[in-house]
């Protein structure tokens, strides 16, 4: 981090791949209609398998969102949302994607392609639904929108049947949409596809393990990007294959992400994306490594391969982390301390995502009871700078590593 | 109380809606009570097992209860307060209908900080989606197993049924009340509605009965007033509406969550217990939570409007609450475009602040044209 010999090559490489994302997804207005691939915007837990089956191209204004905070460009945005009634208190992801509708001046890529339909599932929040709700509303095209019931303890068949209905709904809408049939055999090879790179995505994160971690926090950020925008596609299983064998590499050579790494520290929320460089930075001058984090996890999860192919999906999507109980939560966390040796937790209390934070100072108890670790909770926004006082936030990160006996 | 209590049956009513959650369970001793806090919440089947369900409010000014982060709305920041402090040691346990991210982080957090048993139910966000219907009659019979199993109880359906029957007849009887709403003072209404979600339901239900007829010869048309409409979340007092009354208008039709729209819609007799509790949930006025149509709400409220003859409307917004700051835009948007005056009022808590209140005055003025009550 602080060295510069220590960044992955492979950075490049994902350079390349999400520009030529990006790219095609500017361009789509070009290729798209003469290959009769419409363009949707998508939530970044919706059953993605799907909309490829169908030639469908996804576009996810949750990473634009990310994108437009590392660029720095997140503010204006928002506040041109704002200017239009939007509440400051509402996700910075939305307000910075309707933002970048009103004011494309201001945004990354300029003007974003316009969608042929929408795509939203409630797995992560309640938020997109509102978001997608108005996007489609102002845009004046259809939303498919799919109801994962939150899991209060263990994922009910209710649920997964109900998913599975809306699934087998959507696939008819899609039918009719893009005057393609559902192939149930193209979607099991697709979903091998994005079961291939998650695979190879959990296996890149739990190189974290290996002391000192070829890993921090902020690679994982950067290099999640393929694993939400490019799953179920073969370029996205290439990427993670060369991925791993640098970080393979780097294990084997005793490269550590952060030099002379002395505390291991786990991350908990969505990144500070205006300050990733810098806010990491603090802690690996100070011998911090965030071995691992609670966020980039929520893509490692693998489907179960089912005979039909919507039941697997179904069960997939409805099981996302972030639509899971409190205690799900602390468990994972725990598991994460155990797994990764980690010293300490650092929680990003995040006014933006309400649902990952809001129980946060409850995990904290819990978690800090059952492993005897110390969690700090640093108060922030993962796009919207007006939310946070680093001054502030960095001297009770100092104090907190010195309490680490730094 | 300033608007006066009438009878002795309103009284009561009124006595119960102004009294602090703790009077509650010695005013009525030996009673189940289960609090929810949402309105989704289906309160037949805790009245089937012989239980009270009880409406958990916040405290008008809450205070910073340790697991919530400051920035999170007062409706769940007062709840859990009132939680944490044990204030509520006497419910028997506390029912959450997933609605909000909010609501949805509060009851994971209720089962540490409350020390009470908690019954989740997740209805649909999408009622009207394939699948719905059977999904959340499940989920349904599940809940009423679930309770039953921990109070000892039978889950019958004949209990069931009478329940329904129970309800129904609050929801009819309420709706006589709001036949009479403009005329008579607005928080007066909001207090009996309140009362209703809080006490015993028989009893609720008997004092109703026997207060309307005395609130029906006092129901005078509300000359030179202003008449609003008022769609929001939870209105925990009734200081929202005595500020209306202070300004020179009335409160004509309440959709918020606490209001209104509590009691309307009711639940079908005809069909099995758990399909029609199932069902209502489609039918009940749109909440800015559930999915039923890109133009449900707007159009709903247009109409209420409309119907009630209100000069405007006006929504409120919890800071914090991103369901309602969402819909704000577009619904504020849709009725003015409809010729609709509208007031979107951002409030703290259920106590109007001062530049609120300057607003809501000129809001006032503008609709009558400046002339006085
Ligand atoms: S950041 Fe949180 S609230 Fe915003 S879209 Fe993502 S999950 Fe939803
Ligand atoms: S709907 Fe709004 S006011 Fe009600 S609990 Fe949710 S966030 Fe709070």
């Amino acid at each position: 981090m602080s060295d510069k010999q220590h960044t992955l090559h492979s950075a490049r490489r994902l350079g390349r791949l999400m520009s030529r994302y990006y790219l095609s997804s500017r361009y789509h207005s070009l290729w798209g209609p003469l290959l009769r691939r419409p363009l949707a915007w998508v939530t970044s837990g919706a059953p993605v398998e799907i909309l490829r089956v169908f030639g469908i191209h996804p576009f996810y204004p949750e990473n634009y969102g990310a994108l437009c905070g590392a660029r720095r460009a997140s503010l204006a945005l928002c506040q041109a949302a704002e200017a239009r009634g939007y509440s400051q208190d509402l996700c910075s992801y939305a307000r910075c994607h309707l933002g970048s509708l009103f004011s494309p001046e201001h945004a990354p890529l300029k003007k974003l392609p316009p969608p042929d339909l929408l795509v939203a599932c409630n797995n992560i929040c309640g938020t997109v639904l509102k978001w997608y709700e108005e996007l489609a509303r102002r845009l004046r095209v259809p939303l498919l929108f799919i109801d994962t019931p939150f899991i209060a303890g263990e994922l009910e068949d209710r649920a997964v049947a109900y998913v599975q209905e809306q699934l087998r709904a959507m696939v008819e809408e899609l039918s009719r949409l893009t005057g393609r049939r559902w192939d149930a055999a193209r979607a099991r090879r697709i979903m091998g596809l994005s079961n291939e790179a998650v695979l190879l995505w959990r296996e890149i994160r739990y190189m974290g393990r290996h002391r000192p971690s070829p890993l921090n926090a902020p690679d994982l950020f950067i290099h999640m990007a393929p694993i939400v925008v490019l799953r179920g596609t073969p370029q996205a299983v290439h990427y993670y294959r060369l991925l791993l064998s640098e970080v393979r590499e780097r294990v084997k050579k005793g490269i550590a992400a952060v030099p002379g790494e002395r505390v291991r520290l786990l991350w908990d929320n969505i990144a500070i994306w205006y300050r990733l460089n810098r806010f990491f930075r603090f802690f690996a001058e100070r011998g911090a490594c965030f071995v691992t984090d609670t966020y980039t996890g929520g893509w490692d999860t693998e489907m179960a391969v089912r005979e039909d192919p919507l039941e697997s999906l179904a069960e997939a999507y409805a099981g996302i982390f972030l639509n899971r109980s409190l205690q799900f939560r602390v468990r994972q966390m725990v598991e994460l301390i155990r797994d990764f040796a980690v010293d300490g937790f650092v929680m990003h209390s995040n006014r933006s995502c309400k649902p990952y934070s809001l129980v946060q100072e409850e995990i904290r108890r819990q978690v800090v009871e059952q492993t005897g670790i110390p969690g700090l909770v640093v108060e922030a926004d993962q796009t919207d700078p007006r939310a946070f006082a680093e001054e502030t936030v960095l001297n009770r990160a100092q104090a907190f590593l010195e309490a680490l006996a730094l | 109380m300033s608007y006066g209590t009438g009878s002795g049956e309103l009284h009561e009513i009124l006595e119960v809606a102004s009294s602090a959650p703790a009077a509650w369970a010695a005013r009525y001793p030996g009673r189940r009570f289960l609090g929810f806090f949402c309105s989704c919440w289906p309160e037949e089947l805790v009245s089937a097992l012989g239980g009270e369900p009880l409406r958990v409010l916040p405290p008008a000014r809450p205070g910073s209860p340790a697991r919530l982060p400051a920035y999170c709305c007062t409706v769940a920041r007062g709840c859990l307060e009132l939680g944490e402090k044990g204030t509520l040691g006497f419910l028997a346990g506390a029912g959450f209908a997933h609605a909000c991210d909010t609501m949805q982080c509060l009851g994971d957090i209720w089962r540490y900080a409350a020390g009470m048993p908690v019954f989740y139910l997740v209805p649909p966000v999408a009622p009207l989606a394939c699948g719905a219907e059977e999904y959340y009659t499940e989920e349904l019979s599940a809940l009423y197993a679930r309770l039953a199993g921990a109070w000892g109880e039978e889950p019958r359906e004949d209990a069931l049924r009478e329940a329904v029957k129970l309800h129904n007849r609050v929801r009819a009887l309420v709706g006589r009340l709001e036949e009479l709403r403009a005329g008579l003072p607005s928080p007066l209404v909001a207090a009996v509605l309140r009362a209703g979600q809080v006490m015993p339901r028989r009893e609720f239900l008997r004092l109703l009965e026997e207060a309307l007829p005395g609130l029906a010869a006092r129901a005078s048309r509300p000359a030179g007033r202003r008449l609003l409409a008022v769609s929001g979340a939870v209105l925990e007092t009734d200081d929202f509406y005595r500020l209306v009354e202070e300004l020179g208008g009335r409160v004509v039709a309440d959709d918020t969550c606490t209001g209104y729209r509590h009691y309307a819609a009711p639940v079908e007799e005809s069909l099995p217990p758990l399909v029609a509790l199932a069902r209502r949930l489609a039918s009940r006025p749109p909440c800015p939570c559930r999915h039923l149509g890109l133009e449900a709400r707007a159009r709903y409220l247009l109409q209420l409007v409309r119907s009630k003859g209100a000069h405007g409307l006006v929504l409120i917004l919890r800071k914090y609450c991103e369901p309602h700051a969402w819909d704000a835009v577009h619904v504020a948007g849709a009725l003015r475009g409809a010729g609709v005056p509208v007031l979107v009022l951002e409030t703290e808590g259920p106590v109007v602040g001062e530049q609120e209140r300057t607003r809501l005055q000129a809001f006032l003025e503008q609709l009558s044209g400046g002339s006085g009550p």
